[in-house]
């Protein structure tokens, strides 16, 4: 373990900046958001979640595939160094590893030959995650329902604490230990660093909801398709689809051309299963034209869908959508509605 | 950038021909050939299977290949002209140069078929796959049994491949029953929506079933295949979303857990009815 003193993080973040183009929690207009930074002052340590997720990092809001012109098409490279983002959550780095799942190596549908997405492996495959322990979790974080910790270590390169006055590193992927190693400013961490953090553990726990024993829902959800409940939980929404932008899982993207003539590009962006031009084909038939079956999307896809297809439920507990919502629409207590829901039918049915 | 495929790369193809289908001028099938040698023989399709068609500037729209792998070095496609990239398919020239993308999903169960009777349910210019499919069969006609083709559209104009329809009338190998919504004048084949005329062809149900048209149809047809006595495995149809990515990643066209692109979109009956939100 290292221990840097919070003053004397520039140099680190200067060392990282090396080997890395480094991202951190930042400020972004009004709002905070992982940016790619030039010095240690700009990080934002005084907060827990961003108000946007990181997955911004690796899928950008808008990406350019290629390029055309008379010339034939041209594909942006990244010459650029890989990517180091400080500052993770647990939630966060859980939320890349799952969208790895989607988009890169790390699993492929059982029997199938799944697609390797470019652009998202030429950014994850080399990059480092920092991965902070949450001091303070917000009351909107549920990261335990989904077997997370704020104080987890999962799916990072290299685990920190910030125990006041010090930031505690810990090496825990090779990369991760490999960087520490060039780094020979630091402090070793004493009995009395392990104690505080531990402390410090304890304490974050003490700020979490109760976990609820979510194991059922896959199964209940299976036989909710065709139940009234979708009404109940979807009449308030407005499908502003603000909570699929923050979300830090949601993935679906349209792919469209911005050019004149002969020039221009085909760039991706965010899209959102909210929204009712999502589905509709240029016939007019739309297959999700109504909120209850968006929203039921929505839902079904995170705890259900995904599930069946990648063996995890496709929601981390951080909360974004909770902030977000502008009609207060609470996917926590969508989650107890269904679990709580009596079917209207027979279950052998 | 990573060595992986990239799949996003439209494949450079020219416009060979196109051919007007119907007085209106809104359905044109256009055929195109490869301008890269080695893309053409990279390109290994089965009838079913779909592309996203290109065109740089507009974007891209998913449609069923309507040509067979026996028809080599050509690529169809039947285009409506409906939004805003098949308004600009329909400006193409012969000559120009466009992008696809693909094959993409999966295909017929053309294995499956080998040695049996084949009922092919099919309405509107959703018949592209289907002809696919038909020609492919009638290539390799000695490893399947009798092929039977239903086939509706709203107005004798709106048949698509009518030509290709008329040499299959002739022929003794295969039978085809054509139908128009509302009677014609000068129509002397079947009237009457593609559900009911079925009903009254009353194929053999041992035999298995391609069903491929508009949801509607698809939703009114299924019933009755099922009462007529088809086993639920021997049933199969080709779904249709606005597929964007074509490799299961952007989330339009799922399905429950599955996406039409990467899963689909031929499903059989047996898979579907465990699907709930499929039509």
């Amino acid at each position: 373990m290292v221990k840097i003193k919070k003053t004397g993080l520039n140099e680190f973040i200067e060392l990282l900046m090396k080997d890395y183009d480094v991202y951190s929690p930042a400020d972004v207009g009004k709002k905070t958001a992982f940016k790619k930074i030039n010095s240690a002052f700009e990080i934002r340590h005084d907060i827990t979640n961003t108000h946007l997720s990181p997955k911004d990092v690796f899928f950008p809001q808008s990406e350019v595939l290629f390029q055309y012109s008379d010339d034939g098409l041209k594909v942006p490279q990244r010459n650029e160094k890989p990517i180091a983002v400080w500052g993770m959550r647990n939630c966060d780095t859980s939320s890349l590893m799952m969208l790895n799942k989607v988009f890169g190596d790390a699993h492929q549908m059982p029997g199938k030959d799944m697609y390797k997405d470019p652009y998202w492996k030429m950014k994850y495959d080399n990059c480092l995650i920092f991965n902070q322990a949450c001091n303070e979790p917000l009351s909107t974080c549920f990261c335990n329902w989904f077997d997370g910790n704020p104080f987890a270590e999962k799916g990072a390169d290299v685990f920190v604490v910030d125990t006041g006055d010090h930031f505690i590193l810990e090496g825990v992927s090779d990369k991760g230990n490999a960087f520490l190693a060039k780094y020979k400013s630091g402090e070793e961490a004493t009995k009395a660093d392990l104690d505080k953090i531990a402390e410090l553990k304890k304490t974050a726990e003490s700020y979490l909801p109760d976990v609820i024993d979510i194991k059922p829902l896959f199964a209940k959800m299976n036989k909710i398709w065709d139940e009234p409940i979708w009404e109940e939980i979807s009449t308030k929404c407005i499908n502003c689809g603000a909570c699929t932008f923050v979300c830090s899982t949601c993935h679906c993207f349209d792919v469209t051309d911005e050019g004149k003539g002969k020039k221009g590009k085909r760039i991706r962006l965010w899209d959102s299963c909210m929204f009712q031009i999502f589905t509709r084909e240029a016939s007019g038939h739309n297959p999700r034209g109504l909120s209850t079956q968006r929203v039921r999307q929505r839902i079904m896809h995170k705890y259900n869908y995904f599930m069946d297809n990648y063996e995890q439920h496709l929601c981390t507990g951080c909360g974004r959508c909770v902030q977000v919502c502008p009609v207060n629409l609470d996917i926590r207590e969508v989650i107890k509605q269904v679990l709580d829901y009596k079917l209207s039918k027979n279950e052998d049915n | 950038m990573c060595n992986c495929e990239n799949t996003y790369i439209p494949i450079p193809m020219k416009v060979e021909k196109i051919l007007i289908e119907n007085p209106d001028r809104s359905l044109r099938t256009y055929d195109l050939s490869f301008v890269n040698e080695e893309d053409r023989k990279k390109f290994t399709y089965m009838p079913g299977q779909f592309c996203e068609f290109s065109i740089l500037g507009k974007g891209e729209s998913p449609f069923g290949i309507a040509s067979s792998p026996t028809e080599e070095g050509i690529i169809k496609f039947t285009v409506s002209r409906t939004g805003s990239v098949t308004n600009e398919i329909h400006y193409l020239q012969e000559g120009d140069i466009v992008g696809i993308r693909g094959p993409m999903g999966n295909w017929y169960p053309l294995e499956k078929l080998k040695g049996q009777d084949v009922v092919i349910v099919g309405g509107g210019f959703a018949f592209t796959t289907l002809r696919s499919m038909i020609v492919f069969m009638l290539e390799n006609r000695d490893d399947y049994g009798k092929i039977t083709v239903i086939y509706g559209a709203r107005h004798p104009d709106l048949f698509i491949f009518k030509e290709e329809l008329k040499e299959w009338d002739k022929r003794d190998d295969i039978i085809l029953h054509l139908t128009v919504d509302k009677p014609v004048k000068g129509w002397n084949k079947l009237c009457g929506f593609v559900p009911a005329i079925t009903k009254d062809v009353k194929p053999d149900p041992t035999s298995w079933c391609i069903v491929c048209g508009p949801p509607i149809m698809i939703k009114f047809t299924l019933p009755v295949l099922l009462e007529i006595g088809f086993a639920h495995e021997k049933i199969y149809t080709s779904l249709e979303r606005r597929m964007k990515c074509g490799i299961g990643k952007c989330g339009r066209c799922g399905i429950g857990s599955k996406y039409i692109c990467i899963d689909g979109p031929v499903f059989s009956y047996e898979e579907l009815k465990k699907i709930p939100d499929a039509f």
